[in-house]
């Protein structure tokens, strides 16, 4: 092969090599967001974690003093609502990521008075909100995710108490209020 | 050689290559670029749409579901304050005092991103956990053999460190390289 014919076949190979890398780097969050909700449980309903050690598998570099709870979310059935009470003076938060697993929402507990009470709402929902404070989600899948601080080893229990208390359920507007839903 | 094959060469060779790169730039070294304290680096991209491409995959294989920078600012460190990659094998000094934050912690990391495995969970030292001296500074051992006050526990092969500070006073976001983050002093190696 003549030198010129060389230089056009690596050229070529850089070319497909830029290709792939760049589709494997954007590809990535989603692959891996995919499988972290598979592995989750079930769709809209909230999954209360363990507290992480050693045997936490499910997402990488967890926090040991922390206590997660996580939904896991699809908008195709209708808005996600999200229902828990705020502890008074504990680093608590509440955060919501896509499918790109951008971070698009957080609120912490020195934002929320004492309790948050709101929907995750896709971008085309035309439906009743009922008064609530409705969050646009970039994606119709993604993740709200809650995490309380282990402040002293003594509260465990209550703060474990207070966290189960949190709900996310697909929303149900009030009957009668069906009419508004989608189309318009 | 015939078309064909140096086509299918070509197309072999720049997968390989492609993948090699999203191996060595994303998959292998943590949160590349953003700024750096010491051994501590972090990226203020981190948990924000604005992230480019190669952040948010860095973020997701490394620090997935992380906040924001005003919620939360995450460092990692992968060598000691020499520069050199920190190992199971050693022992390290962390010292320093109370980054100026509402809540923080230090946790170590195995090679495989998870919590190293040790019967006391001795898995980090944090603001409410960590036992000061009368000065306020705080001294922290990293190794496998029990220490006793302020342990992480090591396991075998290469580890790192993250450290996590929630709700930062406005001054870290604003200089993340100045924060007189904790040194970390390798002692002895066995």
């Amino acid at each position: 092969m003549k030198a010129r014919e060389w230089g056009l076949w690596i050229a070529l190979t850089l070319l497909v090599a830029a290709a792939v890398h760049l589709a494997t780097v954007w590809y990535l969050p989603h692959a891996i967001m995919r499988v972290a909700l598979s592995r989750m449980g079930a769709m809209n309903a909230i999954h209360f974690q363990n507290r992480p050690d050693e045997h936490s598998r499910g997402v990488v570099r967890p926090s040991p003093d922390l206590l997660y709870s996580a939904c896991p979310f699809d908008l195709s059935k209708g808005p996600l609502r999200v229902r828990a009470p705020v502890p008074n003076d504990t680093y608590w938060s509440v955060s919501a990521f896509d499918a790109d697993t951008d971070n698009f929402f957080a609120r912490n507990d020195r934002q929320a008075d004492g309790v948050v009470d709101f929907l995750i709402v896709d971008p085309s929902y035309r439906g009743p909100i009922e008064g609530l404070k409705a969050i646009s989600s970039p994606s119709k899948r993604g993740l709200v995710l809650f995490r309380v601080l282990i402040d002293d080893e003594k509260d465990l229990a209550a703060i474990d108490d207070l966290r189960r208390q949190a709900q996310c359920s697909t929303f149900r507007p009030a009957a009668g209020d069906l009419s508004n839903r989608g189309g318009r | 050689m015939n078309t064909a094959i140096k086509i299918v060469v070509t197309l072999v060779v720049g997968t390989l290559l492609g993948l090699a790169l999203t191996w060595f730039f994303v998959i292998r070294s943590p949160f590349a670029g953003g700024a750096s304290d010491g051994p501590w680096r972090t990226n203020l991209l981190i948990g924000s749409s604005g992230g480019d491409m190669a952040t948010r995959a860095s973020v997701a294989v490394h620090g997935l579901f992380a906040l924001n920078r005003s919620e939360t600012i995450y460092y990692s460190a992968a060598s000691d304050s020499d520069g050199n990659k920190l190992k199971g094998n050693c022992t390290y000094l962390l010292s320093g005092r109370d980054p100026p934050t509402r809540w923080w912690s230090i946790t170590a990391y195995g090679a495989d991103d998870y919590l190293i495995p040790n019967p006391g969970k001795h898995y980090s030292v944090s603001k409410n956990s960590v036992q000061r001296g009368a000065d306020g500074t705080f001294e922290a051992t990293l190794s496998r053999a029990a220490a006793a006050r302020n342990w992480i526990a090591l396991g075998n092969g290469r580890f790192s460190l993250t450290l996590r500070l929630y709700n930062p006073a406005p001054q870290v976001a604003k200089d993340p390289g100045h924060v007189a983050l904790p040194t970390i002093r390798k002692v002895a190696c066995t």
